[in-house]
């Protein structure tokens, strides 16, 4: 919204910020629209260029984000906590947009992702209500083809319970029915048997072909009771052995639960007791002896447990034990008194040096003391040569201020270091000035030096030159330049192989010297 | 070179960046299992080699690292085993101490880190899984991270963005945060075991170390993480702590369970280009100081912390 009349008459003070922006081409007084512009410009590339390359900034991986539905729709998985989801797909190399991802496109009914889910918009909770429902639907199907087993004991269980009491009533009423019709039944035709006989000599005569119905109908009878009979001795054995089939389940499904459970306790006591011996809970190989670090956590946790210390608010000593992970054959051989400290703990004992202390803030409010000296610049933030004391300072400075001497060095790891260490500096690095400040020997000097580096052909001036090397710096240009140089036209490269030998010792013993 | 022998297993050193002769060492009893713990002020003398107590603090329970002020001359933060933050102020007597405990850490604090460049602030991880950070002034933390699935065992600021820290986990990912987003802004898996520690380098802003239970240690380029630019071999166990010199780009240091303190230059073909072995128990503490360079100081369960300068024998008299 600039008029041509504002662009004399822009004050200065709203030209202050501009000089930083760099991105304004124009050097005339800006207007207030450029200053807008400019200034738009300018805070968001500020905000971006320093957190930047902090941030996954790829787009995102379809293969990863599959491999991760993959992993996630897989029914194991569903039943562990998100947090160990997220975690797994975090060690595979996964950016956290692409697991948001993954979470998002897998449908998961449980309670705990709820929260992933319901950052989504109204239009997202409508995708995911659809996809319960095919899942919700889905479930009864494997139920009734490969019932899931937990499904399956909850039927059994209260099926079988139900199932045992219908078989006991349906066993009981057929007894009794039995007992009340066929008993009664048979005492009838016995007793029809028995009249008949008694009147058979009477009526024998018109009573035969009577006797003869009664026969048959005293034989249908008979076989019907006994065809009943039958059939419901044989329905109760089918049920009898029906309920035996149950309850054989239901005892073996109580079995397997027992010795889980048994093997889960001894996993534990394993854990907790003998880490040499522990099992390899995970795939992976894992060697641990973060076992002194991370055993002293297990151990410091199961303490808690086995003496009942409370969750006070002072110690934070958690109740539940962290997943400890499993130690490899490669332990690191811990002191004799550590094992004897976790023994004892393990047996509930208190170690007995252990001194009560109050160590609570005596005065909460007490105030800082004023501070006496003001904070130092970091060796990385400026590019000055601070000072160096060599040889009058106090006995923790360094005598060479640049020795690469680290105890271990041969003159090929030097002389590599050194060239390596030339190639990684760059121009643009100022604080890289403030490590290559001793003092620049003269170019003849840093020559034969080179040269003595390169090939271990010692020349004149050892002393200089070994102290040279030491406090080399240079591009590996330059160095290559003075080493070319010397090599033409420089002196002493000539006469010395019969005092190699010597010199090299002498060498070795000014390296000595100067550490 | 001097030796302090403490009375209990050492489980951290940090050098002053106020004072070249100061340095603070963690404490603790039992191994840091069950016990108590101590916070050890050291000063070099500057006759002869020899390292004196000037003032110790008792805690409680152990204390696992110890962080010094970079607001405050006097002032260091201390790491304790029941979860709680400890002020304290060597200017004011032991009596007076602790200033400022803050109980907020449902587990143990791990370590604690004071932010180098803005000075006001500092984070604390600890194996509840949590990240936390804290100013001086305030009576409760401003925010807490919590991402990890497991033990957070470092927190660390970069040397040049206040905002930015990185954590390493027991869950085997690295994280980058900014405390200005809500979450982590990088996850990098950089190790298939636990990460027991992680540290900036001062030279390049985007480079970063870790080492782990693998027994390797790691260097990464954030601008490219998904393949490290270094692993160094070379440890025979676990790698506690590793740390950056402030001197030189290239140098890392590092403490093992193996007993050994090395050093490295991740940008050389054959890395290790030093190795000392003076601790007869696990090192675990390690920290290079930032006004002397080359100056080194370790401790480990040996209850020994020594003082040496690079290329000496950290043994010798």
């Amino acid at each position: 919204m600039a008029t041509p009349s504002d662009f004399p008459l822009s004050p200065p003070d709203d030209k202050s910020p501009i000089p930083e922006v760099v991105t304004t081409p124009s050097p005339t007084p800006p207007t207030t629209e450029a200053q807008q512009a400019s200034i738009a410009q300018e805070t968001p590339k500020q905000q971006d260029s320093p957190p930047s390359v902090f941030k996954n900034s790829e787009p995102l991986r379809e293969d990863q984000i599959q491999n991760a539905i993959k992993f996630l729709s897989h029914p194991r998985v569903r039943g562990s906590p998100v947090i160990h989801r997220r975690s797994f797909l975090e060690r595979k190399g996964l950016t956290k947009e692409e697991i948001d991802e993954a979470f998002r496109r897998v449908p998961d009914p449980s309670p705990s992702s709820q929260p992933t889910v319901s950052t989504q918009d109204g239009q997202k909770a409508v995708s995911n209500v659809q996809p319960q429902g095919q899942v919700q639907a889905m479930q009864p199907a494997p139920v009734v083809m490969v019932p899931p087993p937990s499904l399956l004991s909850r039927f059994r269980w209260y099926h079988a319970a139900l199932a045992v009491g219908v078989l006991a009533a349906s066993g009981a009423g057929t007894a009794v029915f039995v007992k009340k019709s066929l008993i009664p039944r048979i005492k009838s035709w016995v007793r029809r048997i028995m009249l008949e006989e008694e009147t058979d000599p009477l009526k024998k005569a018109d009573a035969k072909p009577s006797l003869a119905e009664e026969a048959v109908a005293a034989a249908k009878a008979a076989s019907a009771a006994a065809s009943d009979v039958a059939r419901v001795s044989q329905e109760m054995m089918i049920t009898k052995s029906e309920e035996r089939k149950y309850f054989e389940d239901l005892t073996r499904l109580l079995g397997v639960q027992v010795q889980e459970m048994k093997s889960l306790s001894n996993n534990i006591r394993n854990l907790e007791g003998n880490y040499n011996n522990l099992p390899k809970v995970y795939s992976a190989d894992q060697e641990v002896y973060g076992g002194g670090l991370v055993k002293t956590s297990a151990e410091r946790r199961s303490y808690a447990n086995g003496s009942n210390i409370d969750y006070d608010t002072r110690s934070a000593r958690s109740a539940s034990p962290p997943p400890a992970p499993p130690a490899d054959s490669s332990m690191p051989p811990h002191p004799k008194s550590y094992m004897d400290i976790m023994s004892m703990i393990q047996r509930g004992e208190k170690p007995s040096n252990i001194r009560e202390i109050n160590d609570m803030p005596p005065n909460p409010n007490q105030q800082l003391s004023n501070p006496r000296i003001a904070p130092k610049t970091k060796p990385w933030d400026y590019g000055q040569a601070p000072q160096e004391e060599n040889a009058n300072g106090p006995w923790w400075q360094p005598k060479n201020p640049r020795s690469m001497d680290f105890g271990y060095e041969t003159t090929a790891s030097r002389s590599i270091g050194i060239q390596n260490e030339t190639n990684t500096m760059e121009p643009a690095a100022l604080p890289r000035q403030r490590s290559w400040v001793p003092p620049q020997p003269p170019p003849v000097v840093m020559a034969e030096a080179a040269e003595a580096i390169r090939r271990p052909k010692p020349q004149a001036k050892i002393d200089q030159e070994a102290a040279a090397s030491d406090d080399q710096s240079g591009v590996s240009d330059e160095l290559q330049k003075i080493t070319k140089f010397s090599e033409t036209g420089g002196d002493g490269s000539g006469n010395l192989q019969i005092t190699e030998i010597q010199e090299e010792r002498e060498q070795q013993q000014f390296s000595q010297e100067g550490n | 070179m001097p030796v302090f022998k403490a009375p209990f297993n050492g489980y951290s050193v940090k050098f002053s960046p106020f004072y070249e002769s100061r340095l603070a060492v963690a404490t603790a009893q039992n191994f840091g299992i069950l016990g108590n713990g101590r916070i050890h002020v050291l000063e070099l003398s500057p006759g002869g080699p020899g390292v004196t107590e000037s003032i110790a603090f008792d805690t409680a329970d152990a204390v696992y690292d110890v962080c010094w002020s970079e607001s405050h001359d006097s002032v260091l933060i201390a790491a304790i085993g029941d979860g709680s933050v400890k002020i304290y102020d060597t200017a004011l007597p032991p009596p007076s101490n602790p200033i400022r405990s803050f109980q907020e850490h449902a587990r143990e604090v791990h370590s604690v880190d004071y932010n180098p460049t803005r000075r006001d602030s500092f984070v604390t991880a600890s194996w509840d899984d949590t990240v936390k950070l804290w100013a001086m002034d305030r009576p409760a933390s401003i925010r807490t991270f919590k991402e990890h699935a497991y033990c957070v065992y470092q927190a660390v600021w970069n040397p040049k963005h206040g905002d930015v820290f990185a954590s390493a986990s027991g869950d085997c990912t690295l994280r980058i945060w900014d405390v200005r987003e809500p979450g982590s802004t990088m996850i990098i898996p950089a190790h298939d075991l636990e990460i027991l520690s992680c540290d900036w380098n001062k030279y390049d802003d985007c480079v970063l170390a870790t080492c782990s239970v693998d027994k390797t240690i790691k260097v990464w380029d954030v601008r490219s993480y998904r393949a490290p630019l270094a692993v160094l071999n070379g440890h025979g166990y676990a790698v506690r702590k590793v740390k950056f010199s402030p001197h030189r780009r290239n140098l890392i240091a590092s403490c093992s369970y193996d007993m050994s303190v090395c050093l490295w230059d991740y940008m050389v073909e054959d890395a290790l280009v030093g190795r000392y072995d003076h601790h007869t128990e696990f090192a675990v503490g390690i920290d290079m100081s930032v006004l002397v360079e080359g100056l080194m100081a370790s401790t480990g369960w040996d209850e020994l912390v020594y003082v040496w300068q690079q290329g000496m024998d950290p043994r010798a008299s």
